[in-house]
């Protein structure tokens, strides 16, 4: 038999066909693993990809994004621009990237805090990126709307003098508290406000002033908040134009709120409040996202804390 | 005997043949995409590239939202392609970076510059004055409208509706930004007088997604020209504000 003929005869063992097979095999191997190594991510190369316009640093400037950036900059289609146009454009891009490559070299996101606003901002804006292009709908705002209506009035607004009987004592002695009850019931009788003033002594607290006089002017209720104790701004709440608060013990002496004008917060009809809602909603579906993926990233993080602030 | 050296033979010329169409295709894959976009629209074999490469790409993730003849959907906002009417201009280099990033895509780099907002639900403008400037676009779509309606629409637009802003002076939109003309004859969503009415209270948010980690730069480009050459209309000019 030939050898040709015993080549291709399978039926029989040939050390040449076994040998010329196990060659091809490798050669196909080879050849493959050949590719995948020169194609891959990360490999080197020297030539440019159809794709791109450039190499730096083996990182690839799109071919796209330097048509966009050419026509954004010079206001015409990419067909119009010059060569030199091209050029200047492709020599900002490559000096952008190498400026961009360096601050990751020199790792400045970890202690710039510029870079980590931008870093923290462009992560939040990515992951939130859903929700605020979402439209919620007519039935989501009004749901929320109802769920929240405590939230939607106007801001009351008063003004008021916070009075007060000093005391040296802390706790203020029962003088001071006397002498406050009766400056209350004068005021409640009818007696001005500054006869009062002078006939008990009274002095403005000095939470409300204005160039070193009584502020008497507009105060909105967030603001009375920042300004009062909790029991003293619980006082002056529910006080009508003319009204005395009960005397309100603090630490200083014991104060009297008279109210001369308030103007108490009105609730908002969901019409009313509907720019405020739709805010709302959108903020909260924000927040919502931001948690979850907050929650992502430590479920997956190796985080440990000092002792003392372990939970 | 002569028939297995034919079949090896075969065998043979199927690989070189194999090997000759691989090396064939990605010669016009980089031909594709190192060519300027304009300059290939200008080529029949390497358009006829382009749209062999980019129509199966439009049915396999365009056709299901834009149709098969490009038509859109204004019930679901969907823009019509085939008009030849492009929200962020028919330049193909603008269009393959719609497909690229998408819009509202959540791409860092999607097209994202405004929103139609929703001028009635937010309180900017009230129900009636959305009525009024219904008119006026109705109007300048040259469709009957109320006039006095139409005169108190236009303050709306040029005033507290600052409809202008985006959709300029002329009405005709801005490319720049993606906001449509609003004298027709092509509406996104409809230019009857209540899909223009709940555009105008509830906004609009149109979205495409972003297609750079899915389709290869070389698919992404003969999309793109897929899509331009496939327009009905003759192009026009890039309106740039």
């Amino acid at each position: 038999m030939a050898a040709h003929e015993e080549f291709f005869d399978i039926s029989k063992p040939s050390v040449r066909r076994s040998m010329t097979l196990l060659a091809g095999g490798a050669l196909i191997g080879l050849g493959l693993a050949g590719y995948g190594l020169f194609t891959a991510k990360g490999t080197r190369s020297h030539a440019v990809p159809p794709e791109a316009v450039a190499l730096v640093n083996q990182r690839q400037i799109l071919r796209s994004d330097f048509m966009t950036q050419t026509q954004t900059q010079f206001v015409l289609p990419f067909a119009q621009t010059s060569r030199e146009q091209r050029r200047t454009v492709l020599e900002d891009m490559i000096n952008e990237e190498l400026m961009v490559q360096r601050g990751l070299e020199i790792d400045l996101p970890s202690y710039d805090p510029d870079v980590r606003n931008a870093l923290v901002a462009g992560v939040e804006l990515e992951v939130t990126a859903d929700v605020l292009a979402q439209q919620p709908t007519p039935e989501e705002l009004r749901a929320y709307y109802e769920h929240h209506k405590d939230k939607y009035s106007t801001e009351g607004v008063m003004q008021l003098r916070d009075l007060l009987v000093k005391s040296d004592a802390s706790p203020p002695g029962a003088a001071a508290h006397a002498a406050a009850l009766a400056a209350a019931a004068a005021l409640r009788r009818g007696q001005t406000l500054d006869a009062v003033i002078k006939k008990f002594n009274l002095v403005d607290s000095g939470r409300f002033m204005d160039a070193g006089h009584a502020d008497t002017g507009d105060i909105f209720q967030f603001a009375l908040r920042a300004k009062l104790d909790d029991a003293l701004y619980q006082a002056t709440l529910p006080l009508h134009d003319g009204e005395v608060s009960d005397p309100v013990e603090e630490t200083d002496g014991v104060h009297l709120i008279a109210m001369i004008k308030h103007r108490f917060p009105v609730a908002q009809t969901f019409e009313e409040a509907s720019s405020q809602v739709w805010t709302d909603v959108k903020k909260e579906a924000q927040v919502k996202v931001r948690s979850a993926n907050l929650a992502y990233l430590r479920s997956r993080a190796d985080i440990i804390t000092a002792p003392e602030f372990a939970q | 005997m002569t028939r297995r050296r034919l079949a090896g033979l075969a065998l043979v010329l199927l690989g070189i043949f194999a090997i000759v169409a691989w090396t064939h295709r990605r010669h016009v894959a980089g031909e594709l995409l190192r060519t300027e976009p304009d300059q290939i629209l200008k080529s029949p074999a390497l358009l006829r590239e382009a749209m062999r490469i980019g129509r199966p790409q439009y049915q396999g993730h365009c056709q299901s939202c834009h149709g098969a003849a490009l038509e859109g959907d204004p019930a679901r906002g969907v823009p019509n392609l085939a008009g030849n009417v492009w929200l962020y201009g028919n330049d193909p280099v603008d269009v393959e970076r719609t497909i690229l990033y998408g819009i509202r895509s959540g791409h860092p780099k999607s097209r994202n510059i405004a929103d139609m907002p929703a001028l009635v639900r937010t309180g900017q403008i009230a129900p009636d004055d959305a009525r009024d400037a219904v008119e006026y676009l109705q109007s300048l779509a040259g469709r009957p409208y109320d006039k006095p309606a139409a005169l108190r629409g236009r303050s709306i637009y040029f005033g507290k509706g600052n409809c202008y802003d985006c959709h300029a002076n002329d009405a005709k939109g801005v490319t720049d930004y993606g906001t449509p003309a609003l004298s027709g004859p092509t509406w996104i969503y409809g230019g009857d007088r209540e899909s223009l009415y709940q555009s105008i209270v509830n906004g609009r948010h149109g979205m495409c997604p972003a297609w750079v980690d899915v389709l290869t730069p070389v698919q992404i480009r003969a999309l793109a020209l897929y899509l331009v050459a496939t327009s009905a209309l003759p192009r026009v000019s890039i309106v740039r504000h």
